[in-house]
């Protein structure tokens, strides 16, 4: 591989080879895998899924074992038996579509004719009171001449008023039976929309047991390997986050170089690392 | 109470973590459903779920089963009758067969009554 990176001082560095130490350069570096990748040219190839785990190893790095491991026994060809049910599963879950569920405005409206109902039906039974009382005031009134012209006025009135709201009455009563129809219709199809929700949960779950257990499958194909490679990390300060990165390295197939940075390096000169873990590296 | 009934993995989540951090108000955990206490605070919690998951949370309020209010007899004798029938393995349309109990197909069609107490 071919490194070019600009250093504080010295400007444009280009460095060869398949260990690359930058540790004497000063620059401040973007170590993620795919930055990496840009700065190193050359016939390397675009870092793997193994690189997502362990393409850079820092003393605080974080692993999950499982999950590197099982991105490590991919690098070097093992499959899973549930790799096609898996992704038959994906397939189905990417042609589901469910429509949008939304019955807000649906009840906002049943909600609103209810009250409205109610509002105007107190309204209607307040006027009946008031007719009802004129009219009796009315009829005992007949013999006084005096008062009887003003009552008829006040009836005439409150009979238009209850007339009036009677009709308004009617109006959101239709309303309100309008708006409950709606709504059961709307609820209805929610519930057939659910039912393809309700798939895609299943199909999700499913999805998601054979992952773990394509994983497990994987990380179980590699984990002797794993294990012996854990115990042939050399001596050193290391945290166990740190072994299990560079034991999954080297179990992995890797083309992409590997970062191992100060702190997480238990090899003396870039050469031994790149035999270690068979594959190039570059140290920072 | 407040039946919340979750379709979708992130919405179960929030279920769960909105049960653990609200106990005594989720009346009873059921896989991706929950019944919550029907307070303000149930009614907060399930419009929050939904607010968050809109066509993945559905709400609906439960309401109390009376069923001398909401069942004609009828059906309540039948269920009676069949759980104490002698032969455990005779299915209920052959149980009913020649009585009076009603048959499978017209309680299918049949709403229940709705009483005024359950009435929402």
């Amino acid at each position: 591989m071919r490194v070019r990176v600009r250093d504080a001082d010295r400007g444009e560095v280009v460095r060869e080879g398949r260990a690359v130490d930058l540790r004497a350069l000063d620059g401040d570096f973007d170590l993620s895998p795919r930055a990496v990748a840009r700065v190193v040219r050359g016939e390397s190839p675009d870092p793997g899924p193994v690189h997502d785990h362990v393409g850079v190893i820092t003393a605080t790095v974080s692993v999950s074992p499982r999950a590197a491991l099982a991105a490590g026994a991919r690098s070097r060809g093992h499959a899973a038996p549930q790799a096609e049910e898996l992704a038959a599963v994906r397939e189905r879950l990417a042609e589901l579509d469910p429509p949008a569920v939304d019955l807000r405005r649906a009840r906002e409206r049943v909600a609103d004719a209810s009250d409205a109902e109610a509002e105007w039906r107190e309204r209607v039974a307040t006027l009946q009171g008031r007719v009802q009382a004129l009219r009796e005031v009315e009829d005992d009134s007949e013999d006084v001449e005096a008062d009887y012209g003003e009552t008829k006025v006040d009836l005439e009135s409150a009979e238009a008023d209850l007339a009036e709201a009677t009709r308004r009455l009617s109006e959101v009563e239709t309303e309100r039976i309008a708006a409950k129809q709606a709504l059961a219709r709307a609820r209805e199809r929610a519930r057939e929309h659910r039912e393809t929700r309700r798939e895609r949960l299943r199909l999700e779950d499913r999805a998601g047991n054979l992952r773990r257990a394509a994983r497990d499958h994987l990380a179980e194909r590699v984990s002797e390997d794993f294990e012996a490679a854990r115990d042939a990390v050399p001596e050193g300060d290391f945290s166990e986050d740190v072994r299990t990165a560079l034991a999954v390295a080297r179990v992995a197939e890797l083309d992409a170089p590997v970062v191992v940075a100060r702190g997480a390096d238990p090899f003396e000169m870039p050469a031994a690392a790149v035999r270690w873990l068979d594959a190039p590296v570059l140290r920072v | 109470m407040l039946l919340v009934v979750t379709y979708s993995r992130a919405a179960r989540q929030t279920l769960r973590n909105v049960c653990n951090g609200h106990e005594e108000t989720v009346v009873q955990r059921l896989g991706r459903a929950a019944l919550l206490e029907a307070t303000e605070l149930g009614a907060f919690l399930a419009l929050r779920l939904r607010a968050k998951h809109a066509g993945d949370v559905q709400v609906e309020r439960t309401a109390p089963f009376n069923e001398f209010a909401a069942v004609p007899e009828t059906v309540q004798d039948a269920a009676a009758a069949y759980e104490d029938r002698e032969h455990p393995s005779t299915p209920y349309a052959a149980f009913a067969a020649g009585t009076d109990h009603p048959a499978v197909e017209s309680m299918r069609d049949a709403e229940l009554r709705e009483s005024a107490e359950s009435r929402e």
